[in-house]
């Protein structure tokens, strides 16, 4: 997986799906579900938002909802990589097999650190983030089987190619 | 690592990966079922085709229409039938058309026993472990994996026991002890955690509050929220199947990360306050505020005794003119009791209106949504800013008892279970 260099986001704890992207904007068309990141917090985010930036948020970041268009809305958006305390499961998974970065802090106090609109550098495999004065963040290194997963390119790549129906 | 005792999740887990020799952090394990619902299942079905794959086991493949049903858009319309003729094509054993709330309809049916482990395109899959399932909720790419392979990836989780002691009092019911947890643990406070239930309590927990409380599990960040079976498990299912299923114990020197004790006796009516579930206090202390409507619904409650304690309530009685009261039975089955023991005559009598077995407002989806000023107070699970209408919005999560009584009221507060309001 590839250094992301993007502008830092900064969001709280609890930041669940239904924030992130609205039920309204559920849908099976790619501009709908685009527009609706962050649309009943502040609809000015989304537009702008630039390829590579970096969502930070504290504890239990992504808890709600498993609809995975609010992590497809973050790919559609080209968001780069998530930074908090910690993730909320199902959340995780879901950026993890579509390939977004879900990285943790290895020291808390680095939360407060971080200013919207700074600019990162966020290297997921060696989990180290650098901001733009040089200053080094470290990240807690991702599992074996999370970088299973990133390194196949996603979940989907690791599907064996055909097995056989059950009474086939 | 096996070594010593194992939880319900352990025991689950273990006879369920497909290489027993395999211990390491994550397992693939095979999976007995298999739920999903139109939304979500809509999502992958593109990609599921494009791929060539085929359903490991159409016979395990519980899909249901829930979210749109029967839907009230084209764009919904259209989405419903990418769902439809995917099911159809695939021969989908147990595709239920407009049928009721996926989770509901999931504790219906035989595939959901204690000791399975079942996956869904949903959150609230979480639920099934009322019945001591290990069941747990995942995104649209996890289910497509475990749609094709009848497999997926799964760590042992560390477990919390709860142990329920004393006895629920009559204005109580599972809603509000499952509230209680939240104020008590967080919205995170079992997050990656199996909470594993002991019903230790003078009189059992009804299988109706035990669906709520593992429902919410997830509300706390759990994988799995299961009841230890027993009895109460055991007459459920014989009822449903016609024959007892096997129940299956934790060990006793299982190793748990903390117990949380509760008192169920000493337990007083709950009410989480907008916008986290775990925003709870007592009914007792909540400030009073006009309510404009009043939801009795979602897979968390609209089951039959939530019903039941609505009429109750407001037996003879109307709603209050200012609030809309929308009631929505989980599936049709519980519709169809309600229908046979008259609660549907009951609570239309007060003026509430039934809507068709569905998600409803619950995901800001149907009939019933919130507009800016509206307050509501709900027994769905989640009162996450915007999550049922407009972003002005507010939503309280409560117990059916006390939604009808805020319904006939017109408002929520203290006086909702001070001396003289405690009902028939
Ligand atoms: S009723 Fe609500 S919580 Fe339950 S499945 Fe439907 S949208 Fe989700």
């Amino acid at each position: 997986m590839t250094t992301i260099t993007g502008r830092v986001w900064l969001f709280g704890d609890d930041l669940n799906t239904d924030v992130i992207h609205p039920p309204q904007f559920f849908s099976l068309d790619e501009e709908k579900v685009r527009a609706g990141l962050f649309h009943g917090l502040d609809p000015g985010i989304q537009p702008r938002l630039r390829p590579g930036d970096v969502l930070v948020g504290g504890h239990n970041f992504g808890c709600g909802s498993s609809r995975e268009t609010s992590v497809r809305s973050l790919k559609l958006n080209g968001i780069g990589a998530l930074i908090a305390l910690d993730f909320a499961r199902i959340f995780f998974r879901n950026c993890t097999n579509n390939g977004i970065p879900c990285l943790t802090l290895a020291r808390a106090r680095d939360l407060q650190a971080l200013r919207p609109g700074q600019v990162v550098n966020v290297d997921p495999e060696q989990a180290r983030m650098t901001t733009e004065e040089g200053e080094e963040i470290p990240l807690d290194p991702p599992g074996g089987f999370v970088q299973r997963i990133w390194q196949a390119g996603g979940l989907l790549a690791l599907l064996p190619d055909s097995r056989p129906e059950r009474g086939a | 690592m096996n070594a010593g005792g194992r939880t319900i999740s352990d025991k689950i887990i273990d006879a369920h990966t497909v290489d027993p020799a395999d211990t390491g952090a994550y397992r693939e394990v095979r999976v007995d079922a298999l739920l999903g619902h139109d939304a979500t299942i809509a999502l992958l079905v593109d990609e599921f085709e494009r791929r060539g794959l085929k359903i490991w086991d159409p016979e395990r493949v519980i899909f249901t229409n829930d979210h749109f049903s029967p839907p009230a858009t084209i764009e919904r319309a259209d989405i419903s039938n990418t769902f439809l003729r995917f099911a159809r094509k695939r021969d989908v054993t147990h595709l239920m058309l407009d049928r009721g709330i996926c989770h509901q309809l999931l504790v219906e049916n035989p595939l959901c026993t204690p000791g399975s482990l079942i996956v869904g395109a949903d959150s609230h899959t979480v639920m099934a472990g009322g019945l001591g399932a290990c069941a747990t909720g995942m995104g649209s790419t996890d289910i497509l994996y475990a749609l094709a392979t009848g497999t997926t990836w799964m760590q042992r989780p560390a477990t919390v026991r709860v142990n329920f002691h004393g006895a629920l009092g009559k204005f109580c019911n599972g809603r509000d002890v499952v509230l209680e947890l939240l104020r008590l643990l967080g919205e995170s406070g079992a997050r990656y955690r199996s909470l594993e239930f002991h019903d230790l309590a003078d009189r059992p927990l009804g299988q109706d509050d035990r669906f709520a409380i593992s429902n919410m599990a997830v509300e706390l960040g759990a994988k799995f929220g299961v009841f230890v079976p027993d009895d109460v498990t055991a007459e459920y299912c014989a009822a449903r199947d016609g024959h007892r299923p096997a129940l299956l114990a934790p060990d006793p020197d299982a190793p748990y990360e903390r117990a949380v004790d509760v008192d169920l006796s000493a337990l007083t009516p709950r009410i989480a306050k907008p916008w986290s579930p775990g925003n709870v206090v007592s009914v007792q202390d909540v400030e009073t505020r006009p309510v404009s409507v009043a939801f009795l619904g979602s897979c968390s409650s609209g089951r039959i005794t939530d019903i039941r304690d609505a009429a109750e309530e407001l037996d003879g009685e109307t709603v209050h003119p200012d609030v809309r009261f929308v009631v929505i039975p989980a599936s049709v089955h519980v519709f169809q009791q309600a229908l046979r023991a008259g609660y549907v005559t009951t609570l239309t009598d007060a003026g509430a209106v039934f809507n068709h077995s569905s998600c409803g407002p619950c995901g800001g989806i149907d009939k019933g949504v919130l507009g800016a000023d509206d307050v509501c107070v709900s027994t769905s699970n989640r009162n996450f800013r915007g999550r049922m209408g407009h972003w002005e919005s507010r939503t309280y999560l409560a117990s059916a008892r006390t939604v009808a009584r805020a319904a006939r009221a017109g408002h929520i507060g203290p006086d909702l279970y001070e001396a003289g309001s405690a009902g028939s």
